[in-house]
């Protein structure tokens, strides 16, 4: 569950809140969520605008006295800690299974690991493009699910466009493109820790990991064959049938050195055996009764990043500069928003509007919620939009087995793949092909993308019904 | 510099330039000098000598004596008429400028630039120039540029004209004078940090000259060639650098290129080159 033993104290806050004020911070939220999807036109990042939202949000709920400032003390033995309203707010666990992951990720990379893989897998292609598509598609879905879809995303489209110029098939990039961002966020569907929605999602239904991954994987596996067979018929990428044009091509793709960004082999293999390691480890910190399960995946993504740190100790600092604080303070910016909303009986009001939904029969429920979610994460930001299902699905008592957290887990990452704004992977796959000099529009992103995102939800509903 | 640079600078990095080996047979060789009789032929007698990896039936060597043309014109038509694959000649034909080595003269300025042919230049017959080691043979062949990743051709030429047992040297020197210029520049950028830029820039241009070699060295062991390759990659000033190299090493052929499709000059520093060396032949592309 996303409360924590004090922020409990806070969910607490009883009813009685007048209508204008549920109406007024429901407005708060819709203005955070117009603001958000119009990040790019307002030229702020995130946590700038659900900052600024906390803040005017903090502000009011305690002027309306809708936070319980009274029950921000927490006694520890003789000692009486007080807490600020918004520090309890804040989901830790998160945070920190954020913080770890990106952190023990991005120096693991610095050992060229992923970089060997994807130019190893380029060079096994032999440069057909048909295999370098699908190649790289299961690459794309494979690191999305292990690292994160944006990290994932850059790593294949940048290679793209380096081993697409190289074999001469330019006229062919959009669609290699446009296919791997697709696939980030089917990827993104197969582990607990893949996406901030599953993590979200996961930790408030109580999903352990392995669950997690037993009953996404045959969805990511057929979502995956299906995108790329469509993908690959509609773009016209095939294999290559002249033995002369097999020989060039894999003449071409025989100059790429897997080993260039490898400065130590010791470092390669030691974020090799490690990136195994910490996916073991977070596979079996959902045992039940473990020390492991009782610290927390949080705990086992900082400990890992602490390991990579140890080797690279002197020059840690680069890494904590490298890390993106704006994703991490628009979390914690984003739980204080959603835990005044609370406050503010505006998550109830929604509850009571989804109400219905939930109470439908599968498969009509779970459908639903899945083609809402979806739409509603194609035009925002599909974190604030979990954190919120979640939030409303744990108040309304809906059981930790129920499809209908799953509706909002393949919802909230498939709806990323209606439009460019979508996802943050589908934005940095829109940025690749622009730089590329390849025109394509909002509207055109949405032509080209709605058949490919219509199908993985229709995908995703059946399997809803079938498997749950 | 956001992840995505810096990935596509790590795979433009890792995409490097493959060198493919192909045997060259100019078959039609021709020998332009301004003599004619027993001195051309002696020439001759002296060229097919030097150039003993060219023996065989299937090089057929012709000579264009002085009296076959007066004219660049005419020399450019007996050229082209003859088709050959490698011409052989020297500088200041019709000429007694040799004396005074600031050009290659008139004749020979137009032929490398008009024709795509390559031609080796040797040394003045009458000048006296030519270094002792020089046009006895070509067991040390070096090729010389300032951008040798992906030039196959140069390589290939300079292995064709290296004996059997020989060595044949890949030179890719690049300018210090140009990369202190840009440090100078780079120095006045805050956002960049002038010492790291240096040791990275550094690097990476002389990595991909010696990345390419290494390509260079696999390619020749496959194909069982028995050439010694020597690399070398450096910085520094192209012209003395090249000058030293070659009275260091005793080479006895220089192999650069010439044409440059963007001009009608001479390609980078070979004009300045051909002026200079002119103790060894040259053979220019």
């Amino acid at each position: 569950m996303i409360a924590t033993p004090v922020s409990s104290l806070l969910l607490a806050a009883g009813p009685g809140v007048p209508f204008g004020v549920t109406a007024l911070f429901a407005a708060l939220l819709v203005a955070m969520i117009v603001c958000l999807a119009l990040e790019e036109k307002l030229q702020a990042k995130k946590s700038v605008i659900v900052g600024s939202f906390a803040v005017v949000c903090l502000l009011l709920g305690g002027w309306l006295e809708l936070l319980p400032f009274r029950d921000m003390v927490l006694h520890a033995g003789e000692l009486d800690i007080e807490f600020p309203i918004y520090i309890p707010a804040i989901d830790w666990g998160v945070m920190a299974i954020i913080l770890g992951s990106s952190l023990f990720v991005d120096i693991t990379s610095k050992s060229g690991l992923f970089t060997w893989i994807a130019i190893r897998l380029t060079k096994l292609s032999g440069g057909d493009p048909l295999r370098l598509l699908v190649f790289y598609g299961v690459m794309t879905v494979v690191f999305s699910a292990v690292l994160n879809n944006v990290t994932a995303m850059i790593i294949v489209g940048s290679l793209t466009g380096v081993s697409l110029k190289r074999l001469g098939i330019e006229d062919k990039l959009l669609g290699f493109l446009l296919i791997e961002g697709l696939l980030t966020n089917v990827g993104g569907l197969l582990t607990l820790i893949s996406s901030v929605p599953n993590i979200i999602v996961g930790r408030a239904a109580g999903i352990s990991f392995m669950t997690f991954l037993v009953k996404a994987a045959p969805y990511v596996v057929v979502a995956t064959g299906f995108t790329l067979a469509l993908g690959a018929r509609f773009f016209g990428i095939r294999r290559l049938q002249d033995a002369e044009a097999i020989a060039e091509a894999g003449q071409r793709v025989s100059g790429f050195d897997e080993n260039d960004g490898i400065d130590s082999r010791f470092a390669f293999w030691f974020g090799a055996v490690m990136l195994v390691a910490f996916i073991v480890t977070i596979a079996s910190a959902s045992i039940p009764g473990t020390l492991l399960n009782r610290l927390g995946m949080g705990y086992v993504a900082l400990s890992f990043a602490v390991v990579m740190l140890v080797r690279y100790r002197s020059v840690a600092d680069r890494f904590y500069q490298a890390l993106d604080w704006d994703l991490l303070a628009f979390f914690a910016a984003l739980f204080v928003v959603i835990n005044v909303m609370e406050h503010a009986q505006v998550l109830e009001w929604i509850g009571r509007g989804l109400r219905p939904i939930l109470l439908m029969r599968e498969p009509l429920g779970p459908g639903l919620l899945l083609l809402a979610s979806a739409a509603a994460s194609s035009v925002t930001d599909n974190i604030p939009l979990a954190a919120m299902l979640a939030h409303i699905l744990s108040a309304q008592g809906v059981a930790g087995d129920s499809s209908l957290w799953w509706s909002v887990v393949f919802g909230a990452n498939l709806g990323g793949n209606l439009t460019p704004i979508g996802s943050a992977s589908t934005l940095v796959a829109v940025t690749i092909i622009h730089k590329h000099k390849i025109p394509l529009s909002f509207a055109g992103f949405v032509k080209l993308a709605v058949p490919y995102a219509l199908a993985q939800l229709a995908l995703a509903a059946v399997y809803l019904w079938l498997a749950f | 510099m956001t992840k995505l640079d810096q990935y596509e600078s790590a795979f433009r990095s890792a995409d490097k330039a493959v060198y493919a080996y192909e045997r060259i047979e100019p078959r039609e060789i021709l020998l332009v000098s301004d003599v004619g009789g027993e001195v051309a032929e002696r020439l001759l007698d002296r060229s097919r000598s030097f150039l003993s990896v060219l023996a065989g039936d299937q090089h057929r060597w012709q000579r264009l004596d002085g009296d076959g043309f007066d004219s660049v014109g005419s020399l450019l038509e007996a050229v082209e008429s003859r088709e050959p694959d490698l011409i052989v000649t020297y500088r200041h034909l019709h000429s007694n400028a040799w004396q005074w080595p600031y050009s290659l003269g008139e004749h020979l300025d137009v032929l490398t630039q008009v024709t795509a042919v390559p031609v080796i230049v040797l040394p003045h017959p009458e000048a006296g120039w030519a270094l002792p080691h020089s046009l006895q043979n070509t067991d040390r062949v070096m090729a010389i540029t300032d951008h040798l990743s992906g030039d196959d051709r140069l390589v290939n030429w300079a292995l064709r004209f290296t004996e059997p047992g020989g060595a044949c040297w890949l030179t890719h020197v690049e300018s210090g004078a140009d990369f202190d210029r840009l440090l100078d520049v780079i120095a006045k950028i805050p956002e960049i940090e002038t010492e790291t830029a240096r040791v990275l820039i550094q690097a990476r241009l002389l990595m991909e000259a010696t990345d390419y070699i290494e390509f260079c060295r696999k390619a020749i062991e496959a194909q069982g060639l028995d050439v010694r390759l020597e690399p070398r990659v450096s910085m520094g000033h192209r012209l003395s650098e090249y000058r030293r190299l070659v009275e260091e090493h005793r080479i006895d052929l220089l192999v650069m290129n010439t044409l440059d499709g963007e001009q009608l000059a001479m390609h980078g520093h070979a004009y300045p080159l051909a002026i200079e060396l002119r103790q060894i032949p040259l053979l220019m592309l």
